[in-house]
């Protein structure tokens, strides 16, 4: 008989007990895997919005209130187009409505003529006039997510749009967004004038400091105003500041009722074995194969929990995604790096949960066990 | 002389006023026990109930090293042994009166046990054991578990277990006290046998006057002392 073959028949004795724990670590382990690759999504379905622009930096208002930012006047324009390196600056304003039947559905308003039509390919139709105040293009995903084709009615508030044109992007996002020119948007939202992003492309060969020198002045010259590389985008967006948050709010609560899961476990085992545990010390076993034995009894329970939690967050993760909510703006980043993260969490959640449980078995007593 | 009387002269466990007493000194189970065992010999220890039999029997086996006075066996003394557990393992096997088999595990499982203290392969300890279970005539019991073996049964696996370490020194109490006089003639045979065959130092703890009857000497304990030897 090997120790492993040891642990596993102690397991496999308190089966449905056993069974029980493992369904509440992979059930924590599930929540972190689902939310984190759904976190991660969100950032990266933005990232690649801007890596499909092309987009070098991104200005918007520095302080947000809301998930969307702020709107500020589309005249700064033209002193943006006045600094160092830049070669075109395009202003939009997006915002998230409820479309008929879908709860949220990002809208953009890009400005005519500008790179930002550039990087999206129409599949039928025709783009909206610049001028146009009642025509608008949908993503493919949109489309689909909605039902519409071209000439199709589409109702965004009080205001009634027709579909002419629809188009592909390489990101998730904007395949599930509205797409209209910067005049009706700002008409739709009241905002005349207005955008809340501009997106800058700088000249070829700007090196990265040279970047990182025009971000810092275009924050010291607009006081309002921020200037980040698309690529940290996380770090100025207060939506993903909160998704992380939240991840880590829940991820938290569900480890920590894993771990104690763990720990009642293996500490009842131990209560029900103490008379074993005199034995095995009085027939020369170590105290320190005690405690290896229960360790290992609650790394195992981590290690196979976690495993089957990646299971059920991947499964998770892709029903989340198909929610109405999530659907068409993202898609969950499951990495091999987040699902060994989570692997490896459960096997450490399994130690410390066992780490109490251990301790107090390995300080029995023979003598008085024995006397039971 | 022969090479076994040269070897059984060596004195193995050194006994001197040895004292015990619990809850702060309100019982003294033990009070100033004097002897020595030589290497191979076979003694029984007896008394009344209550007069401290188990408790010389744990301290001979450091399950309890919180004793007065010196214990010493095989040159080691025993009085606040930092590792009783790497002792236990290295040189004592101990057989229960209520056998303490594991429950969950078969025959041969509860024998290899001890021999996880050892540097052998899974393979080595389940050879060993078989081996050992042979001894005391259950090799076609290997893959049972204790609650489909007899009481006698149960004890022999106990006895087998408690070779498994090769110790120097076997300890056992009352083995035969839960057994009906059949099943405790077979232990007594085993135990006979294990002594001549291997020239194991063995104490036996008895109430049964048989079994006494066959070691060679008997220590004699009431009230926490010796009375006479015979
Ligand atoms: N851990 C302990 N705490 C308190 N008292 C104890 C403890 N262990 C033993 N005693 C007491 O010490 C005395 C001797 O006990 P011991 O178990 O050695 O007797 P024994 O000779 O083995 O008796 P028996 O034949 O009934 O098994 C008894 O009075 C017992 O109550
Ligand atoms: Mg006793």
């Amino acid at each position: 008989m090997s120790f492993l073959q040891l642990i596993l028949k102690n397991l496999f004795r308190r089966r449905s007990r056993s069974l029980l724990t493992l369904t509440g670590i992979s059930i924590g382990i599930a929540a972190v895997v689902s939310l984190s690759g759904i976190a991660a999504g969100f950032e990266q379905s933005w990232a690649n919005v801007y890596k499909a622009r092309g987009t070098d930096l991104v200005v918007t208002k520095s302080i947000a209130r809301s998930t969307m930012p702020g709107p500020f006047p589309w005249s700064l324009k033209a002193e943006l187009q006045k600094m160092p390196h830049v070669r075109e600056v395009g202003g939009l304003l997006s915002d998230v409505f409820s479309v008929e039947d879908s709860p949220t559905v990002l809208v953009i308003g890009w400005e005519p003529k500008t790179a930002l039509w550039n990087h999206v390919t129409l599949v039928s139709g025709r783009w909206p006039d610049d001028a146009s105040k009642d025509t608008v293009a949908i993503g493919t995903l949109n489309a689909e997510m909605l039902g519409k084709k071209l000439g199709d009615k589409l109702q965004i508030e009080t205001r009634e749009f027709t579909v002419c044109g629809i188009f592909r992007s390489a990101a998730l996002a904007e395949s599930g967004a509205v797409v209209m020119p910067l005049s009706a948007m700002q008409a739709l939202t009241e905002k005349e004038g207005m955008v809340n992003f501009f997106d800058i492309w700088l000249e070829p060969h700007t090196s990265p400091e040279e970047t990182e020198a025009l971000r810092d002045s275009i924050k010291k010259e607009f006081k309002d105003l921020t200037a980040f590389n698309p690529g940290s985008v996380s770090e100025s967006n207060l939506a993903m500041q909160v998704a992380k948050a939240m991840t880590w709010a829940v991820s938290s609560i569900a480890l920590v009722v894993g771990a104690i899961g763990v720990m009642n476990t293996i500490l009842m085992s131990v209560f029900e074995r103490l008379h074993e545990i005199g034995i095995l010390l009085a027939i020369g076993w170590r105290r320190g194969r005690i405690m290896q034995m229960i360790l290992a009894e609650s790394l195992l329970l981590g290690l196979v929990g976690g495993i089957a939690g990646c299971g059920l967050g991947v499964a998770a993760a892709r029903l989340l995604q198909r929610s109405p909510w999530v659907h068409g703006k993202l898609e969950a980043a499951l990495d091999l790096r987040l699902l060994v993260t989570a692997v490896l969490i459960a096997i450490a959640l399994g130690g410390l949960g066992g780490l109490y449980p251990a301790w107090i078995g390995s300080r029995m007593s023979p003598a008085r066990a024995l006397r039971q | 002389m022969t090479a076994n009387e040269i070897t059984s002269k060596r004195t193995l466990i050194e006994v001197r006023d040895l004292r015990r007493s619990f809850d702060e000194e309100a019982v003294q189970a033990l009070r100033g026990v004097s002897f020595t065992i030589d290497q191979g010999e076979f003694v029984s220890v007896r008394g009344p109930s209550g007069s401290g039999k188990t408790t010389l029997l744990n301290i001979l086996g450091a399950l309890d090293t919180r004793f007065e006075g010196n214990v010493l066996i095989d040159s080691v003394e025993l009085r606040h042994l930092p590792s009783p557990e790497r002792f236990r393992a290295s040189t004592i096997g101990f057989i229960f009166q209520s056998f303490h088999l594991l429950a969950a595990l078969t025959a041969l499982e509860n024998v290899q046990m001890p021999m996880f203290e050892q540097k052998w392969r899974a393979s080595e300890r389940q050879e060993r054991a078989a081996a050992l279970l042979k001894t005391v005539g259950l090799e076609h019991r290997m893959h049972h578990l204790p609650a489909k073996l007899s009481g006698g049964e149960r004890q022999r696996v106990a006895i087998a277990r408690s070779l498994a370490n090769e110790p120097k020194l076997l300890l056992a109490d009352e083995p035969t006290g839960n057994l009906d006089s059949e099943n405790a003639q077979k232990i007594l045979e085993v135990l006979c046998g294990i002594h001549q065959e291997r020239n194991m130092t063995m104490i036996v703890v008895t109430h049964d006057p048989e079994v006494a009857a066959a070691t060679g000497r008997t220590l004699r304990l009431r009230d926490g002392q010796l009375t006479a030897e015979g």
